[in-house]
């Protein structure tokens, strides 16, 4: 019998974690993901998501366009990786629907890399197996760094007002 | 003749900090890259979370340090003030699944253990060291984490992690993408 799941027991590590840490709600709602295909399709799909938004706001602003560059290459290196787990795994991709390219501004592109990255998060629990997790761990890296970086400019922005 | 001190790698210093702290020989042997894997169980866990609590204490010691002493600099305050929160609520949440599964945490690093550190970049890069070596650890160790609820706890601290890194990296002018 199943005692305890994951979000039940982030919960109570989230319980014991001084207000600082409690402080971020979204992570007390963790998805449970039933098996890393699950994963793996939602990691594909919300990337998808992040990459239109990316280009559409590098469409519109030239100064935006080297960071776009560097974070779709590494995108395009994370498809590379989600490949070779697939393989590893015995797992077929279902293709992903083109998102929508109306979607410009800054806090929608930090949503949306938000929640690539608790995809990421929340997914490693699920893959069972160490080669993939420290796969998509290396992954989750990358687009945790591209969030704080969305973060910084969020923060440039509001500095200039 | 002045002598010179070479610079060091980032393992050099990652095994530094983590000997300094008292971790376990297996974890070491993995972050050094002379083991692949730690024995399969909860005693692997065990092994991790101690290792990661002691990474923790010695983050909060260098923050600590800096406030006490008026290191940071007025307008990064703000930063250091997020960041130590989020290493002590790494460091509870860990020494809570630590104990409830038998083990005993190790003990917080006296502040007195941080060293010399001038005000200004040099604390901010004492910081970005250890952010980059908790980085590492847990980038390395996390996929040797066994139960389902510690990898959870575990990726987000690693997010956590990086933006540490991350922010530090650009107020000393560093490459962030």
């Amino acid at each position: 019998m199943k005692t305890a799941s994951s979000r039940r027991a982030l919960l109570h590590g989230l319980a014991l974690a001084p207000f600082a840490w409690l402080a971020r709600a979204p992570r007390a709602e963790a998805k449970d993901y039933s098996g890393p295909a699950e994963v793996l399709d939602a990691i594909d799909s919300l990337e998808a998501d992040v990459a239109a938004r990316l280009e559409a706001i590098a469409g519109r602003l030239s100064s935006a366009r080297p960071l776009a560059s560097s974070f779709l290459a590494d995108h395009a290196r994370h498809r590379r990786v989600r490949a070779i787990v697939r393989e590893r795994l015995r797992l077929t991709a279902p293709p992903v629907s083109p998102a929508s390219k109306d979607q410009r501004t800054l806090d929608g592109l930090r949503t949306a890399q938000e929640a690539l990255v608790y995809a990421h998060a929340e997914g490693l629990s699920a893959l069972g197996d160490a080669a993939a997790v420290d796969a998509l761990a290396r992954n989750m890296i990358d687009l945790a760094r591209h969030l704080t970086v969305i973060d910084l400019w969020l923060e440039a922005e509001a500095a200039r007002g | 003749m002045a002598e010179v001190s070479l610079p060091r790698s980032r393992r050099e210093i990652v095994l530094d900090l983590a000997r300094a702290a008292g971790v376990a020989p297996a974890i070491i042997g993995l972050l050094e890259g002379t083991a692949s894997a730690l024995p399969r169980g909860e005693s692997a866990d065990l092994a991790i979370l101690s290792a990661a609590v002691a990474l923790e204490n010695q983050a909060i010691a260098i923050y600590d340090h800096g406030t006490r002493r008026s290191l940071i600099p007025a307008g990064l305050r703000h930063y250091a003030v997020e960041f130590r929160g989020d290493h002590l609520g790494h460091r509870d949440t860990q020494v809570a699944i630590l104990e409830e599964r038998g083990g005993k945490a190790p003990e917080a690093l006296p502040e007195s253990l941080v060293g010399s550190v001038a005000a200004g970049d040099d604390w901010i890069r004492q910081a970005l060291t250890i952010e980059i070596a908790a980085q590492d650890a847990y980038g390395a160790l996390i996929s040797q984490i066994r139960t389902k609820d510690y990898l959870l706890s575990a990726a987000f601290i690693l997010v956590d992690e990086i933006r540490h890194m991350t922010v530090w990296r650009r107020v000393l002018g560093l490459k962030i993408y």
